[in-house]
């Protein structure tokens, strides 16, 4: 469907680093595209492994921004955490919660199987009303600043394949397994129907 | 009037109120209007529109769907009128219309449904996707309008028999060979079969279905909608959706969508509960062979999650057994399973109530039970209750139940041990993949499952006394029905046996249905009365996914039995030649007897036969091909089985993964590789189905550690980049790769998936090499490639560009300077890539010197858009003389290295080898003469004097003679080069039998007044002091003046020349003037005459020093007159007068 930009969705846990990433470089290229989060509380590191900053979804990153800076300006800077938000707030105001959008998409890619599967418990717990399909695809990506710049030219990669083809729907299954066998990985992939 | 005394001005106010009215029953009115009139309006402007008709027409629906709906009917035709738009978008958009059209008046229903029916055939894919989401809505709408009207008319009719082929068409859209078509297809169908059936107390209800038509809410007697035949359909439904799943080619998104449709079912009509959860037993234990490895964890994900929301509902209860040790099997945790029970308490209620309601429900819901009567088996276990799941028996329960009580220790125990013999030596990855332990091994349970496993397969293999009683039960059935020769009760019949498709794959095909002509005719009657574009397109007309019963034809039985157990007997003794074989070094591999034998055991000639019978038996294949090539790489090879080797992988009928794991182990054995590789390339040409696989496996030795192996694939790979259709796979695999220098860091695809390094890695040499060498094999074959590399380069690091700049050399002289695409990169340049053009441009212009064509690319760029010079250097030898000039300021004060380089090219100094060497637009003394002419202020001295200096290094090319040549150029330019003093120096330094010519032109230059430059002076007197004292005699010529300046500077000559002067003859004392005696004397005069050629005469020098005065620059009867008197032969002078004119010596 060329004439008809295709809507993703690109979701992880927190839809800060992955989901982000992706979402800066799918916009960029002209992709219709939004991006989610499917945890119930927005982490991001904190000083200790087990002393993260914990955010509610309602919160924007330019809050969670000045909040860090005032923290440890010097510590999250080194870890590229105020860098993340900075470049976040350009593309949105706040990070938004997957189960509250009722938005409808063409195809969701989630960053790992955990939200994979929270994605399709969720879609599945939705009544069902216009029987729209929608693919979820499951790119395993760990949660680092580096694989996810790899990931998302990866995710981006697959939703420039899906809208070159004719007939999505058709097509996209060969189409994966092709991407698979290129880039050494697994991916999920379902349908779901709104 | 007390109004008045409360508000101040009640006049005004009345008034206000009045116009306020008015005003509002004015804007009502020009609402009113206005809705109908923008209505015209913006179907006009989307008439005329190309492109946004969608927004406009948008607003058109608002305005008469929801705004005012008394519109819809004398608009509807216009916007009807938009179905048949070229813009697919418009299309679906009017399928959407439609729908909300109908579902706010019904009675649109019959004008519209054959507008859809005749989209519904549209050749867009999209187009009848959304034809079909539209009739999942519209079905239920037109049952419920059809069930509200009391009396039918003929058009009321004629649309429901529409809307009823619509839903037949949508069913047969499961063959559609499209994918979409399919999914949409099991979505409609799970609607269908919810609608077409009663919703019961234990069903599950969607708040937004809440008022939804079911079957209970058709009253029994009503007049036109008969309810129980309605519910045959359902049935029917989903008899198809479930046959549908069992097909073994069956894609994973079908399959998935399946699966979550049939949890709906589950949920909302648990009366169908029974048949759900046995066609997810089935499809656990036969999961489609043709799914690929992930898909299948897709799919079991799937199945995983739709178990648990089937275990959430009271129903499923009595199913519990089942879906707890299906769920165990997919891997669930007991936590979660026991997380998602529904509680106990709550199921006993549940329980409670059914046991009530039981009684009544057979008297609510008599059609029910009546159909279900003629599905009851007679063995089936007479249940208490009457829930519907105990009634509807199969095969697999039977047979389930008859395998229980066998299952003894004992038994078990024999059946391993038979099995045994059949293992594999090596676990299939596939089982590997998806084996979860056992964890209820033991209980009743897990052996009730075994059971059904096990049930499950016989019955797939048409074995088993659940199958034989089922026959018997339709043999029966066939002969009670009168008419049973009707297709769909046959088709129910087959279908009960699900996981037949598997079946035929192993042993032969069963009696295909085919539809009867009888069923043809009567789809051609179907009344169509609304329009005529709506009629059958004819069942041939549409394609369908390829089914193996199709296109076999059945064999007599008697045949096909000999022909089974000849099979049996051939696959059994192949396998005990395996046992065997450990002895038997090259023994043939039992398998490929067993897929020889594929072919006949279809008993049909069609070779999809054959590829489909291998893909199922992949899991026999695998062990065994692997062991005979594996056997292969350890023993000792002889010729003999080398070629073995080759001919068992081509013969093969299906190569496995690990069998082509074991082809590349060979490949990457260096004594084997060109037989491995081969062997690869032999089954890329001659399995195209499967090729780029093969491919793949030779494109990623193509950057293989070992240099050996590497340079092997490349050179397969780039015969094969000759071929067409692999052209495209392999240039993308190279460019993908050369893609990846852009990355900062090295992706951890280069360091393969087992190595786990860590992805902050930089690049080395080696990385990078290993992203290019596909690529540089490619691109002298195909030199639009290069674009590529100067587009990765200039996004590249510079330790990247280094390498690459590094290991293009060879394929770019591959290319050879006159490739276009080379010539088109050098005139393009990208920005960023000018260090590779450089080196592209020095490549190729090493050895050869570069064409006018090159020149001109390289002129243009130069004058264009880079002016950097350093483009210039390959091309120096095709430019003209007078460019070179122009450019060497510029070129000289480059690097040293570089220079060096420039003055290697234009001195063809570099290769001494042949004679290839270009013709230098500059001679050697031209290069000099330039050099000494740059203008200072486009270049600093130093520079020129280095150049200078390589110019002088090169002794082969600057002799003497050379150098005098330039010396005698310099010294007639006017005015004298600044650095003319330096190089005469440097000359004689360089040849000191240049003297002589050097004392020359230190006299010639006294002519010129050389003290006028004070730097050429500087050097005049430098020069002179060092060649005395042969340079005494021209100090003699100087002007007194000057001479005393000399002195000035040079105190030291003073004495030596005075005694030199002493030394001469009384006679030739006297020839020296009194102002230089005095000079000489250090009795310095200012008022002396400048020496002019006059005095020539007057000063009698030796003749020699005279010679050397005279050539040129005095007239000959001059120079005659100074050697009067003197014994001096004109022969002496000749060896000074090399460069003279011979006629002044005559």
């Amino acid at each position: 469907m060329p004439q008809n930009p295709v809507r993703v969705a690109v979701v992880c846990s927190s839809n800060q680093n992955r989901s982000m990433e992706a979402h800066n470089i799918l916009s960029k290229k002209g992709f219709n595209v939004r991006s989610f989060g499917t945890g119930t509380h927005v982490k991001l590191p904190g000083p200790a492994p087990d002393k993260p900053n914990i955010y509610d979804f309602k919160t924007t990153y330019d809050q969670m921004y000045s909040d860090l800076l005032r923290k440890d300006k010097e510590l999250y800077t080194q870890n590229g955490i105020l860098h993340m938000l900075d470049r976040n707030k350009r593309i949105k105001s706040r990070p938004e919660r997957f189960q509250t959008c009722k938005d409808q998409f063409d195809l969701i890619v989630t960053c790992e199987e955990r939200v994979y599967d929270q994605v399709l418990e969720d879609l599945n717990s939705r009544e069902q009303e216009t029987f729209q399909p929608v693919h979820v695809i499951n790119v395993d990506i760990q949660d680092n600043h580096e694989e996810a710049t790899l990931g998302a030219f990866l995710i981006c990669e697959l939703c420039q394949c899906i809208q070159r083809t004719e007939d999505m729907e058709n097509e996209i299954d060969e189409l994966i397994q092709e991407l698979e066998e290129k880039s050494t990985r697994t991916f999920l992939h379902t349908v779901c129907f709104y | 009037m007390a109004q008045a005394g409360n508000s101040g001005d009640p006049g005004s106010s009345r008034r206000c109120l009045a116009t306020q009215y008015f005003t509002e029953e004015e804007n009502n009115a020009i609402e009113s209007l206005s809705t109908s009139e923008r209505v015209v309006d913006l179907l006009n402007q989307a008439a005329l529109l190309v492109n946004d008709k969608i927004s406009v027409l948008k607003q058109v629906q608002e305005l008469i769907v929801n705004k005012d709906p008394t519109l819809l009917d004398n608009f509807l035709d216009e916007m009807i009128a938009f179905q048949s738009d070229k813009s697919v978008d418009v299309r679906k958009f009017v399928i959407g219309f439609m729908e909300e059209a109908c579902k706010r008046d019904n009675e649109l229903l019959p004008k519209l449904i054959a507008n859809l029916n005749m989209l519904l055939k549209d050749e867009n894919v999209n187009v009848v996707k959304k034809v079909i989401l539209t009739m999942t809505q519209l079905y239920k709408v037109a049952l419920q309008w059809m069930v509200k009207s009391k009396v039918i008319s003929d058009m009321e009719e004629a649309c429901w028999d529409m809307v009823s082929a619509m839903k037949d068409e949508i069913v047969t859209m499961l063959d559609s060979d499209n994918d979409g078509i399919r999914t949409h297809a099991v979505k409609f169908i799970e609607s269908l079969i919810i609608t077409l059936s009663p919703r019961t107390p234990d069903s599950e209800v969607p708040k937004r279905q809440e008022n939804d038509i079911s079957l209970d809410r058709i009253a029994k007697g009503h007049p036109n909608i008969k309810a129980n035949v309605l519910q045959e359909e359902g049935k029917l439904a989903l008899d198809h959706l479930l046959k549908f799943m069992v097909h073994p080619a069956i894609t994973s998104i079908n399959l998935t969508a399946a699966l979550g449709s049939l949890a709906t079912i589950a949920r909302q009509r648990p009366m169908y509960m029974s048949e759900v959860i046995q066609a997810y037993e089935t499809l656990h234990a036969n999961l489609p062979p043709t799914l690929a490895k992930s898909q299948v964890s897709s799919v079991r994900k799937n199945l995983k999650l739709h178990l648990l929301s089937v275990l959430k509902h009271p129903s499923s209860f009595e199913f519990h057994a089942q879906i707890t040790t299906l769920l165990l099997d997919l891997g669930t945790q007991q936590q979660e399973i026991a997380r998602n029970m529904p509680s106990l308490k709550e199921l006993r209620k549940r329980h409670r109530d059914e046991a009530e309601q039981g009684a009544k429900k057979i008297k609510i819901e008599p059609l029910a039970e009546d159909d279900e009567d003629k599905d009851l088996e007679p063995t089936a276990a007479v249940a208490p209750k009457p829930s519907s799941t105990q009634n509807t028996q199969s095969a697999i329960d039977i047979t389930a139940q008859f395998l229980t009580p066998l299952l003894s220790p004992d038994n078990v125990a024999n059946l391993v041990l038979i099995s045994m013999v059949y293992l594999p030596d090596v676990m299939p990855a596939s089982f590997q993949a998806t084996y979860t332990p056992v964890e209820s091994a033991g209980t009743d349970a897990q052996i009730q499952h075994l059971a059904r496993l096990m049930a499950t397969q016989m019955t797939s293999a048409d074995l088993g006394p659940g199958n034989l009683e089922l026959q018997a039960d339709e043999d029966q059935k066939a002969g009670k029905d009168g008419k049973s020769d009707s297709p769909l009760i046959k088709r129910r019949g087959t279908n009960l046996k699900p996981g037949q498709g598997q079946a035929i794959s192993v042993v032969g095909a069963p009696a295909p249905f085919q539809p009867s002509k009888e069923e043809d005719t009567q789809a051609r009657r179907r009344p169509e009365p609304i329009m005529p574009s709506s009629q059958p397109l004819g069942v041939s007309g549409r394609k369908k996914i390829f089914r193996l019963t199709d296109v076999v034809q059945q064999l007599p039985v008697d045949k096909m039995d000999k022909l089974k157990l000849g099979a049996v007997q051939r696959i059994l003794n192949a396998e005990r030649v395996v046992v065997r074989s450990g002895a038997a070094p090259v023994s043939a591999p039992p398998s490929l007897a067993l897929s020889s034998n594929g072919g006949s055991l279809s008993g049909g000639n069609n070779p999809f036969k054959n590829i489909y019978g291998h893909s199922i038996h992949n899991c026999l294949w695998d062990p065994a091909v692997c062991n005979q090539l594996s056997r292969f790489t350890h023993k000792e090879h002889s010729h003999y089985t080398l070629l073995l080797f080759t001919k068992l992988v081509l013969e093969a009928p299906c190569i496995t993964d690990s069998a082509l794991e074991v082809i590349r182990r060979y490949c990457e054995d260096e004594t084997r590789i060109y037989l491995g590789m081969s062997t690869l390339r032999d089954l890329v040409f001659k399995r195209p189905s499967k090729q780029l696989q093969y491919l793949h496996v030779l494109l990623d030795l193509s950057s293989h550690e070992k240099d050996k192996v590497r340079s092997q694939a490349l050179m397969f790979i780039k015969r094969m980049y000759e071929k067409e259709q692999l052209r495209e796979y392999i240039e993308k695999f190279a460019l993908n790769y050369l893609q990846l220098l852009v990355h900062p860091n090295p992706p951890s695809i280069l360091f393969g998936a087992d190595k786990d390094t860590e992805v902050a890695a930089p690049w080395t040499e080696d990385t990078v090499k290993q992203c290019l060498y596909l690529y540089l094999a490619l691109l002298p074959q195909n030199h639009k490639l290069i674009h590529e590399l100067a587009a990765v380069y200039t996004e590249a690091i510079a330790d990247i560009k280094r390498t690459v700049l590094r290991v293009i050399e060879q394929p770019i002289r591959g290319m050879g300077m006159n490739s276009p695409e080379l010539l088109l990169l050098v005139e393009n340049c990208p920005k960023g890539a000018e260090t590779l053009v450089t080196r592209c441009l020095h490549i190729l212009t090493d050895k050869v010197p570069p064409s006018p064509e090159l020149v001109k690319r390289v002129r243009d760029l130069y004058h264009k858009r880079v002016p950097d010079v350093r483009f210039l250097i390959p091309v120096l030898n095709g430019l003209e003389k007078k460019e070179v000039i122009q450019a060497l300021p510029k070129l000289i004060k480059l690097n040293p290295i570089v220079v060096k380089e420039v003055f290697n090219r234009l001195l063809g100094t570099t290769h001494g080898e042949g004679g290839s060497t270009a013709i230098s637009p500059l001679t050697p003394g031209d290069l000099l003469i330039a050099l000494h002419n740059i203008d200072s202020t486009k270049c600093d001295m130093k520079s020129i004097i280095k150049a200078t200096n390589l110019c002088f290094a090169e002794k082969n090319v600057y002799t003497s003679e050379v150098l005098a040549v330039v010396m005698q150029q310099l010294m007639e330019q006017n005015p004298l080069p600044m650095l003319l003093m330096r190089t005469v120096i440097q000359s004689l330094t360089m040849y000191p039998r240049l003297g002589g010519f050097v004392m020359n032109i230190l006299a010639r230059l006294i002519m010129k007044q050389v003290w006028k430059y004070p730097k050429v002076w500087e050097g005049f007197i430098k020069c002179c002091q060092r060649t005395k004292p042969q340079s005494f005699q021209v100090l003699l010529q100087l002007p007194p003046t000057q001479l005393a300046s000399v002195f000035e500077k040079c105190t030291e000559l003073r004495e030596p020349l005075l005694t030199h002067v002493r030394s001469f003859t009384p006679h030739q004392q006297n020839h020296i003037p009194k102002s230089i005696m005095t000079v000489l004397e250090a009795n310095i005069k200012t008022d002396m005459e400048p020496m002019d050629t006059k005095m020539l005469s007057e000063v009698r020098l030796h003749p020699f020093h005279c010679l050397f005065l005279a050539f040129d620059t005095v007239p000959y009867h001059t120079v005659s007159k100074c050697f009067t008197g003197h014994a001096v032969k004109w022969r002496d002078c000749v060896f000074v007068g090399k460069t003279q004119q011979p006629g002044l010596l005559e």
